[in-house]
């Protein structure tokens, strides 16, 4: 009987979920394109209303404690916890720099780490990046790119702002696979672990407080800017755009020789 | 406490194990690998020959970098007449009109002659606010030219990096493009975004929401 009624439950979910996609497939908008990556924005109108309560949020609270972490930790401070928790993803960091074949890449983070825990004590100073190795975040959401996956539809998710389908998915298999959480939580130090995570919170706001003040006050659809910039963003750090070096042509998108303006 | 010695003779195996792979990794030089995490395509767009046009572009952004650099290092110089100096020196080195002209896209040929001018206007107005707030932010970074290359026919990306005060580094490429031997930027990319590019989306997005009008983003950039 038990399972009975969780399986109709089940049922009511999913056909729940169901009429949502089908109203907002009815709901025929025109091609969103960022270069040349096509955009589903399927959920735009709940995607712009989680969006205005992040923005709210931000100011209310996240960019306040966020200029309390700048007026209390000077920045020499900020850099070395920037570092450390740079450090303690390299599990993740590795793990995905594998799946994606990338064996160079792979070896940049275990170069990385040993001579920043060894050298740069502990991961707080970061002596490879000095030495021209330079970090590179790898995620799930970027393996299954490589592996062919597109974004399926654009996701504007409370707190933690925009992401897609295929990146959420990502970042949920890369917090649960992290060896960090499993091996605190074997020891039963869960309080550690979610002081990590709480500080990267911290650290990630912190980096993009000032681009996001920017450019709320310097956009005109300050929505469809961050939507653009997510895409363009997602899509340089899937190709491993090499920094200082020359990529491909094919990066940039196409730009007309005009005549008439 | 043998438990935790345990841990940590491994961790150091580990270590020493990982660090010799990673030796190797370099030996046998496995960046060809890298190649298939690449989705961008072959090199077909690139114009190797065209070593005059790199070269000057780069030299182009040497100097606007310079110039620009120069009066905002300045102390001597009131909050106007840096504004006045910048304003100056975005309208000699930016092609404003064509970035305008790609901002709009396709809805570029349901514009009446009228609605391109002011469109033009309000948008070189738009883009020399924003682009003057950015720059005035400048507090001593460092600014390194990279390398350059040929883009196409007309077009060069330069690379730089800006570097500020704690070390951090940022990409930035300046897409340049050369008419008649005058060089002038159409896209700064920052980190992988192109400044034009976002704007199109927003600009997209304006007309589609309200309803195809192009007429409707120009009220908007009037308010």
């Amino acid at each position: 009987m038990k399972a009975f009624r969780s399986a109709r439950h089940s049922a009511k979910i999913i056909a729940a979920i169901g009429c949502l996609f089908l109203a907002s497939c009815a709901n025929n908008q025109e091609q969103i394109y960022v270069g040349d990556i096509e955009v589903d924005d399927r959920f735009e109108q709940s995607n712009r209303m989680v969006f205005a309560f992040n923005d709210t949020v931000n100011d209310t609270v996240v960019h306040p404690v966020v200029k309390g972490y700048r007026y209390a930790v000077p920045a020499p401070a900020r850099t070395g916890v920037r570092n450390v928790l740079r450090t303690l993803r390299s599990p993740v960091n590795l793990g995905n720099q594998v799946l994606q074949g990338d064996m160079e890449g792979a070896g940049n983070v275990i170069t990385r780490t040993i001579i920043n825990v060894l050298i740069g004590v502990g991961g707080i100073f970061d002596v490879a990046g000095h030495e021209g190795i330079e970090y590179e975040v790898e995620d799930f959401g970027q393996t299954l790119a490589v592996w062919g996956v597109d974004h399926g539809p654009y996701l504007v998710l409370p707190l933690i702002g925009p992401s897609s389908l295929r990146d959420y998915t990502g970042y949920l298999v890369d917090g649960y696979a992290d060896p960090l959480r499993w091996y605190l939580f074997n020891i039963e130090e869960e309080g550690i672990y979610y002081t990590k995570v709480g500080l990267d919170y911290l650290d990630l706001r912190e980096s993009l407080i000032d681009i996001l003040e920017e450019l709320e006050t310097s956009s005109v659809d300050y929505y469809a800017a961050t939507r653009s910039i997510y895409y363009q963003r997602r899509e340089a750090l899937v190709e491993d755009r090499a920094r200082g070096t020359a990529g491909n042509a094919s990066e940039y998108s196409d730009f007309p020789e005009y005549d008439d303006y | 406490m043998i438990k935790n010695r345990q841990i940590l003779l491994a961790g150091v195996a580990l270590a020493v194990g990982a660090f010799s792979l990673s030796g190797a990794a370099y030996a046998f030089n496995m960046n060809g690998v890298q190649s298939v995490t690449s989705s961008s395509g072959s090199d077909s767009g690139y114009i190797m020959v065209n070593a005059d046009q790199t070269s000057g572009a780069q030299d182009f952004i040497q100097d606007m970098a310079k110039r620009g650099i120069d009066f905002l290092a300045n102390p001597d110089l009131t909050l106007e007449q840096r504004k006045a100096e910048f304003k100056d020196l975005l309208q000699s080195s930016f092609d404003i009109k064509v970035i305008g002209r790609f901002t709009m896209g396709r809805y570029w040929s349901s514009t009446t002659e009228e609605q391109r001018e002011e469109f033009q206007k309000l948008f070189e107005t738009m883009i020399i606010d924003s682009y003057s707030r950015r720059f005035s932010d400048y507090n001593g970074q460092d600014f390194d030219v990279a390398s350059s290359r040929s883009l196409g026919k007309s077009d060069t990306i330069v690379q730089s990096f800006i570097t500020d005060t704690n070390g951090q580094k940022i990409s930035v490429d300046w897409r340049v493009r050369e008419k008649n031997g005058n060089f002038k930027v159409i896209d700064i990319i920052v980190e992988g975004v192109s400044m034009t590019t976002t704007q199109r989306s927003e600009f997209a997005s304006i007309i589609q929401r309200g309803g195809g009008d192009v007429q409707v983003l120009i009220d908007h950039l009037k308010g």
